[in-house]
């Protein structure tokens, strides 16, 4: 790569690294949460833009993961990578097997019957105190040790939570060129002629159900782990709905746009809530100005913007 | 005569008590390059649906080159070499002329969804010689000047050679093909023509459904499907002199 192009990246990095000690420990604190709505976005993301699947029950994943911490690390003493794999594994299973029955449908009911298992995840969350600890949540959860370093700052968490996003983001990208990535478009533009490609439709969906619940029950771990006390106020229905929203005002096709969508939904009510009480309004506002005028998401005005920067 | 590639026996079927194709029976030779017309709603793209996996007939057999395909997928036909493209085209609209073509390599290929998560050299291998073997019908397709475009933003008789080219990538046996020159003004059905019957000279068989009089007579052999019955058979030249044919299509 030439230089000249290596440098926004460079700076970028810099900048990145910097930000910690330039903010107040509050804006950390965002700026971390931002990280792990990343993660657990762009599962939401590669299933509204590649597959076309509106996925409303991520919240249920979040949960499986935070609550997996608290089980395996907190009662059980176990090392957190257990801790990590058994929630993946877990939330692996129910959306193999849940998924494989519902990915049959599509569009608003598939939409509807995702919505109804983040609701059933809630209730469960909720009545199943005895693991849980209902409304009263579990404290006290270790925190997370890499290679002998503990992550007990938000400093500390915030150089763990963005690389594994950026990775995961790298994922992603490695994802969409190639063969699979390719076979999501096509049955999402069309399923008839993706079919007579060969492309086995119902399984990719299926498959990359499954994918999204893992980086979901990632996030969930990590924050599990972050904030050291969880309860069920953490993965309701409205934490599925900010992981959709990040998705689409991110922008669905871009790479990095679920960041870009998670730093604005962590980071916007913030900025706003120095106007009183009209704050969530005025939130309400911008998102609808946001979804009018960028119907591409934030990501791909700005990608839109470079494209045509770069043709000049 | 070779044998039949694609046999269909007896194959009936109705739609809410309406009988749409009643013991329909039909051959294509290895190698051939058959026509089938008939009126609107003589049952011929029931037909096409039945024969490529989308629609299980009330009775009846498909049979590719002997072997019974009713258990078959859509997509497990298509790996056996018979692949259909549709009346309206249906392209990749949000996706590159490069890429829709890319996808006709799909089932020539096996990465798998955590190999290309983490670039496998299998993946990356896989990735690039489906690009070159998209390139390589890019020419022949005329569709050079467009690869990069967006396939949804294409001209109806472009989308019609996408839709070709992508099945063509794919190394079919079998074409099944329904009204592809719908669409298209005479320049561009000349062409078609003419690319059918090289697609033919190589070896592909191919299946035509056409309305289109100056198209369909590529065919060596034309079935007429007229509701839900084949009623006659033969060249373009012996069923303009068949009478039934004459009555119930041609209009002459």
């Amino acid at each position: 790569m030439p230089r000249a192009k290596l440098l926004p990246y460079v700076v970028a990095v810099v900048l990145w690294a910097a930000l910690p000690g330039l903010v107040s420990r509050h804006v950390v604190d965002l700026l971390i949460f931002a990280g792990l709505y990343t993660i657990a976005g762009l599962g939401v993301s590669y299933l509204l833009g590649h597959c076309g699947i509106v996925c409303l029950a991520q919240s249920m994943f979040y949960g499986i993961g935070a609550y997996c911490v608290a089980y395996f690390s907190a009662q059980h003493a176990l090392p957190s990578v257990v801790a990590f794999a058994a929630g993946a594994l877990l939330s692996a299973a129910i959306a193999f097997a849940v998924g494989w029955p519902i990915l049959r449908l599509s569009g608003h009911f598939l939409a509807l019957a995702t919505l109804a298992l983040g609701v059933i995840a809630q209730v469960l969350f909720l009545e199943w105190d005895w693991l849980t600890g209902g409304t009263l949540g579990i404290g006290g959860l270790p925190k997370l040790q890499l290679f002998g370093w503990e992550l007990n700052t938000p400093q500390r968490f915030y150089y763990l939570v963005w690389p594994v996003a950026v990775l995961v983001m790298w994922l992603k990208r490695n994802l969409t060129h190639s063969r699979n990535g390719l076979a999501m478009r096509a049955m999402r533009d069309a399923p008839a002629a993706a079919a007579v490609a060969g492309v086995e439709i119902h399984l990719v969906k299926v498959r990359m159900f499954v994918l999204s619940a893992i980086l979901g029950s990632l996030a969930g771990s990590l924050f599990a782990h972050y904030v050291g006390f969880i309860s069920v106020d953490s993965f309701g229905i409205d934490r599925s709905i900010s992981f959709l929203l990040l998705a689409v005002l991110g922008g669905v096709q871009t790479t990095w746009g679920p960041a870009l969508g998670a730093l604005f939904v962590t980071l916007a009510p913030e900025l706003l809530s120095r106007f009183g009480e009209i704050h969530a309004v005025l939130f309400a506002v911008t998102l609808v100005i946001a979804v009018i005028f960028l119907p591409q998401g934030l990501g791909g005005a700005i990608e839109q913007r470079l494209r045509r920067d770069s043709v000049r | 005569m070779s044998r039949a590639l694609l046999s269909l026996r007896d194959i009936h079927h109705s739609f809410r008590g309406l009988h749409v194709l009643k013991g329909v029976a039909l051959e294509v030779p290895t190698g051939a390059f058959v026509g089938l017309i008939g009126p609107n709603g003589a049952g011929k793209t029931t037909l096409f649906n039945i024969a490529s996996g989308f629609l299980d007939p009330d009775v009846g057999g498909v049979f590719l080159d002997g072997t019974d395909l009713m258990k078959c997928s859509v997509q497990e036909r298509s790996r056996r070499g018979l692949v259909r493209t549709f009346q309206t085209p249906q392209v990749f609209s949000a996706m590159s002329v490069l890429e829709n073509l890319m996808i006709g390599r799909h089932k020539q290929t096996r990465s798998g969804i955590v190999g290309n998560l983490f670039r496998s050299p299998r993946s990356r291998r896989e990735y690039q010689t489906a690009k070159q073997a998209a390139m390589a019908v890019l020419e022949r397709f005329n569709l050079s000047p467009v690869a990069e475009h967006k396939a949804g933003n294409l001209p109806a008789g472009q989308q019609r050679m996408l839709e070709l080219a992508r099945a063509y990538v794919g190394e079919p046996r079998l074409l099944l093909l329904d009204e592809p020159s719908s669409g298209l003004n005479n320049d561009e059905i000349a062409q078609l023509r003419r690319v059918l019957n090289e697609l033919n000279g190589e070896g592909v068989t191919i299946l035509l459904v056409s309305h289109d009089m100056n198209l369909i007579e590529a065919a060596a052999n034309i079935h007429v499907l007229c509701f839900g019955e084949i009623i006659a058979v033969g060249s373009m030249a012996t069923l303009r002199e068949d009478a039934r044919v004459r009555e119930a299509y041609l209009g002459l």
